[in-house]
C-alpha cells in the first residue's frame, strides 16, 4: 500500500479535538510542515502533547489550534520564553497540563504497552503529584512489597504522532539517520496513528537493502510527507541547524501584538506551501547557510 | 559585561565557573540540559584541569562531546562536536540516570527556595499565572534521580531566593531533614552557586547555608538578597577561591571563547 499523502492531507484527516503529540526536542527535529499545515487549516481544539518543544507549540497557539499543552518544557531556550505559549497561558486562554519528561515518557509507554501504569521515580516530593492528584493521571505510591516509593503513570491515549525524519519508502518505512536521538518513538509507540514528513524519499528496494536502517516500520505509520527541511525553522541533525535569525525575528514581533499578527499571517500562514514558505524564508541560501558539513 | 570580581582580576561570571568546576571532580559523570551555560562550562573546565576523566554527556546525548565553542543552546547539536557516543533518550539517557550511572546534574530556576528545591514553571498561581515559565523539563525527574546536585544562579535577589514556591518543579532537599531519605530519593543538593556566594547545605536541617563570600561581597548583603534567612558557618566565613591564571585562561580561550555564558546575566 502506498502511504505516501501530501502535507495537506494528512493534516486533513485530523479532526477538531484530536489529541497529537509532536516529535522533535527544544530546537530540534520539530515537524514543521505538518505544524504549519494545521495552523492553516484552522484546526481547533486541539490537546497537544509536546515531551520538550518550543516553536512547534508557538505556532499551534498563535494559530489559534490548541485548548491544552500536555508537556514538560516549552521555550525558545537560549533565545527567550515561547512568547504566544507563555501569553495563552497567562490570559486563559490555553492549559497547561504539566508533567516532567520522564512521567510523560512512562504514561505514553504505559499506552504502548496496554498496561494501567508504568512506575518511576521521577516526580517524588514534587508539586507535579498534587497537581494531577484529582484527574489521577500519575500517583505517588508506596509498593506494598518493598516499601519503595514510585509515581504510577497512567496511560495517555495519542490519536495523532506528528513526527520529523530524514527518509521514508513508498510503503510508510521511515529511517532517522543516522539513528534516533530524541524521544520521538514514544509517541508513535503511543499514537493510534503516525504522520512522519521527511527529507526525500527512497526505494522500498533500498530500505530492504539495509533493513537496520529502518527506524518505524510501515505498519506503525499512517502515511508519509515529503518535506524538505520539513524541520525549520528547527534543525534536523546532522543534515541542517536551526534558524537562529527566525526564532529572533519571531520573538521580536511577538513584543509587539498587533506587529505579530501580521508576522505570523505573512511570515508563517501566509505562503501557500511549505515550498513556498522555505522560499520565503530566504530561499536556497538560506538552505545552504544552515546545512552541516556532511557526517 | 558581568561585574569585577575585586581584586582577581576576573568576572563574576568567571569566578561562577571556576567555583563549579572545582567542586567537580573526576568521578563526575554529568550531564546537562536547556540554557546551562555556567555548567556546560564548568565541566570542561574541569575536564582540562583537575578533572580529565570527567564524563560529560552533551545536552544529555553527546557523550564526551568536545566543543571548539559553546553555542546559543546548550541543547544545540553544535555542542555535540567531538563526541564518542550520541546516547538516545529513550534506550539510553534514563537507564544512566535512573541507575545514577550518571552521578551529577545542574539546574538553576526562576524561584529557589532554602532546601534546593526548584520552580521553573509559574509565577503565581498555577491556573492563572501572573507568568508562565517553560516548566520543569527534566527537573522533576533528575533532582529525584540523581546524587549529586548542584544549583546555581546569576540573578541573585529576594525576588529569587523566596521562602515559598510558588511551584515546586523540581525537588532538591524538599521540606528538609531526612525528606529525601524518606522518599527513597539518592544524594541532594550539594552546592548552590551564585553571583553573589556559594552556599552548602547544612548536615541535618538541609538549609542553604553560605560556604563562601565572593570578594567585596559581605554576608548582610546575600542576607538582604535572599528571601528566607541564610545561615552562616561557625567562625569566619571563607572568601570563594581565586581562580588560577591558567583556570581563566582556559575558560575564555578553549572552553567559551564566545563567551556564551553571559547569555545567563
Amino acid at each position: 500500500m502506498d502511504k505516501r499523502v501530501g502535507i495537506e492531507q494528512a493534516v486533513e484527516s485530523i479532526p477538531d479535538g484530536a489529541t497529537v503529540a509532536l516529535g522533535g526536542l527544544s530546537m530540534n527535529s520539530a515537524p514543521m510542515a505538518y505544524v504549519r499545515e494545521i495552523v492553516r487549516q484552522e484546526k481547533r481544539d486541539l490537546t497537544v502533547v509536546a515531551i520538550v518543544a518550543g516553536m512547534s507549540v508557538d505556532w499551534l497557539i498563535a494559530g489559534g489550534c490548541v485548548k491544552k499543552v500536555v508537556s514538560g518544557l516549552i521555550s525558545f531556550e537560549g533565545l527567550g520564553l515561547a512568547p504566544t505559549f507563555r501569553m495563552g497561558v497567562q490570559t486563559g486562554t490555553v492549559a497547561v497540563e504539566e508533567y516532567s519528561e520522564d512521567l510523560l515518557i512512562c504514561r505514553l509507554r504505559a499506552q504502548a504497552w496496554n498496561l494501567p501504569f508504568v512506575p518511576t521515580k521521577a516526580g517524588l516530593g514534587t508539586d507535579l503529584i498534587p497537581l494531577h492528584e484529582q484527574a489521577g493521571t500519575i500517583r505517588a505510591e508506596v509498593d506494598p512489597a518493598t516499601g519503595e516509593h514510585y509515581v504510577a503513570c497512567t496511560r495517555l491515549p495519542v490519536d495523532v504522532a506528528l513526527v520529523h525524519a530524514h527518509s521514508a519508502d513508498e510503503l510508510g518505512n521511515v529511517r532517522v539517520d543516522p539513528k534516533l536521538i530524541w524521544m520521538d518513538n514514544e509517541i508513535v509507540n503511543a499514537a493510534e496513528r503516525t504522520f512522519a514528513s521527511v527529507e526525500r524519499y527512497v526505494d522500498h528496494a533500498d530500505v530492504v537493502a539495509e533493513p537496520h536502517r529502518t527506524t518505524y516500520p510501515q505498519f506503525m505509520v499512517s502515511g508519509v510527507s515529503l518535506a524538505e527541511f520539513g524541520a525549520y525553522p528547527s534543525s534536523c541533525f546532522p543534515e541542517y541547524s536551526h534558524h537562529t535569525e527566525f526564532f529572533q525575528a519571531y520573538s521580536a514581533a511577538a513584543s509587539a501584538p498587533e506587529e505579530f499578527a501580521a508576522f505570523f499571517a505573512s511570515r508563517v500562514v501566509g505562503p501557500e506551501t511549505w515550498v513556498d514558505f522555505i522560499q520565503s524564508c530566504g530561499g536556497d541560501e538560506m538552505v545552504a547557510s544552515l546545512r552541516r558539513p556532511s557526517v | 559585561m558581568t561585574p569585577e570580581v575585586e581584586g582577581y582580576g576576573c568576572t563574576v561570571d568567571e569566578l561562577m565557573v571556576v567555583a563549579f568546576s572545582r567542586a567537580m571532580d573526576n568521578d563526575t559523570r554529568a550531564f546537562n540540559g536547556a540554557v546551562s551555560f555556567i555548567p556546560v562550562c564548568g565541566y570542561l573546565l574541569a575536564r582540562r584541569t583537575h578533572a580529565p576523566n570527567l564524563v560529560w554527556a552533551a545536552s544529555s546525548i553527546a557523550i564526551d562531546a568536545n566543543p571548539p565553542a559553546i553555542p546559543e543552546s546548550t541543547l544545540s547539536d553544535a555542542l555535540w562536536d567531538g563526541a564518542s557516543m550520541l546516547a538516545t533518550s529513550p534506550y539510553d539517557f534514563w537507564s544512566y540516570a535512573s541507575g545514577a550511572r550518571y552521578n551529577t546534574f545542574a539546574f538553576r530556576g526562576a524561584q529557589m527556595d532554602a532546601f534546593g528545591n526548584v520552580n521553573n514553571t509559574v509565577i503565581g498561581p498555577y491556573e492563572k499565572p501572573k507568568v508562565r515559565l517553560p516548566g520543569g523539563g527534566g527537573m522533576a525527574d533528575l533532582g529525584s534521580m540523581i546524587p549529586k546536585i548542584y544549583l546555581w544562579n546569576t540573578t541573585h535577589n529576594p525576588r529569587t531566593f523566596v521562602e515559598q514556591l510558588d511551584f515546586r518543579s523540581g525537588i532538591g532537599w524538599g521540606d528538609g531533614g531526612d525528606h529525601r531519605e524518606r522518599l527513597g530519593l539518592p544524594g541532594g543538593p550539594q552546592l548552590c552557586i551564585t553571583n553573589l556566594c556559594v552556599f552548602d547545605f547544612h548536615p541535618e536541617s538541609r538549609r542553604m547555608r553560605v560556604a563562601s563570600l565572593h570578594p567585596g561581597v559581605t554576608i548582610g548583603e546575600v542576607q538582604e538578597s535572599t528571601g528566607f534567612e541564610v545561615l552562616v558557618p561557625d567562625g569566619e566565613i571563607p572568601t570563594t577561591e581565586r581562580p588560577t591564571e591558567e583556570e581563566l585562561r582556559i575558560l575564555r580561550e578553549e572552553v567559551d571563547p564566545t563567551s556564551a555564558r553571559l547569555r545567563e546575566f
